[in-house]
């Protein structure tokens, strides 16, 4: 009995960690479309861009095709945020691993 | 005194990632956000180390080698909570407010982190001799809650990295030895019930 229950414990732990973790791994991989990076934005404008919205900037970074922005919000809020380095249009922001915005009409 | 020497030597090499990762901060070469993941996955990695050579000897059998290893294994598991309370430190570090901290709390990634580091401080905070030979066989029991521990860590750490194979590849050795100990008791109770 004690080795049956063992075991069922291992299995749903596993499976609760999968679970969790597909819907993690699918925010992460964030897709611009951004084009030669000859045509994109400056880094300066970015932050410009980032301190408009009201966030304390901590970093700015490329992320794949993406810019992305390590930043708090007035409130405190840890958050990472992706814009576009062409538009310079804010796509996705993630507080702790959580979507927490989407830019309307955004699927990458 | 040649032990001492030896022992020094060891916990010098344990912390000097921790050196590392102090000294590059204090000289504003990261922020401390930076400094996250490296204190966590160290923490990760020492904690493993400590977990492997258990299963190991007990497959394989007592050789020198593993013997070696499971003395130094307290070690490797009070190195892993010092890395652990590192990582929160370097939190504290980054979030820079108490409000912000307790408001973020609810969020699965952060509680789970919190999670791990309380179920590993009670096997940590037991870790000296006179509390091994006070508690006798409960010590190994409540030594035990590094499983839970090293569990929901790496859940916390999926959660928050959005990506479940570095994770994962660090959970595969644990995994292996956790089979091979399963072989090995089954193995064992077998020939045993053959015998009668």
């Amino acid at each position: 009995m004690k080795k049956i229950s063992r075991k069922y414990t291992a299995a749903a732990a596993v499976i609760a960690t999968m679970m969790l973790a597909q819907p993690a791994y699918a925010d992460g991989d964030i897709k611009c479309d951004s084009g030669p990076t000859k045509d994109w934005k400056s880094i300066k404008k970015l932050k410009k861009k980032a301190w408009m919205e009201g966030w304390e900037l901590l970093k700015t970074q490329v992320e794949g095709d993406c810019y992305e922005v390590y930043a708090r919000t007035d409130s405190g809020q840890a958050i990472e945020a992706f814009f576009h380095p062409v538009t310079l249009k804010k796509l996705v922001v993630f507080r702790r691993g959580t979507e927490i915005y989407r830019a309307p009409g955004f699927k990458g | 005194m040649k032990n001492h020497v030896i022992k020094g030597l060891f916990w010098l090499l344990l912390s000097f990632p921790a050196i590392l990762m102090v000294r590059s901060f204090l000289q504003d070469d990261v922020l401390a956000m930076d400094m996250l993941h490296p204190s966590g996955e160290t923490a990760v990695r020492l904690m493993i180390l400590a977990m492997l050579p258990g299963p190991l000897s007990e497959f394989f059998g007592l050789n020198r080698f593993f013997k070696g290893w499971l003395k130094i294994r307290r070690n490797l598991g009070v190195a892993a909570f010092g890395y652990a309370m590192l990582h929160l430190i370097f939190y504290i570090f980054d979030m820079n407010s108490v409000v912000a901290m307790l408001e973020e709390f609810t969020i699965p990634g952060i509680w789970m982190g919190w999670l791990s580091l309380l179920l590993m401080l009670l096997p940590a905070l037991i870790s000296f001799d006179f509390a091994m030979r006070r508690l006798g066989r409960s010590w190994k029991n409540i030594q035990r809650l590094v499983y839970p521990a090293l569990i929901i860590g790496l859940v916390h750490w999926i959660l928050l990295d959005w990506a479940w194979q570095p994770a994962m590849v660090h959970l595969a050795p644990l995994m292996i030895v956790w089979i091979l100990r399963y072989i090995g008791r089954r193995r064992r109770h077998r020939t045993q019930r053959s015998m009668t």
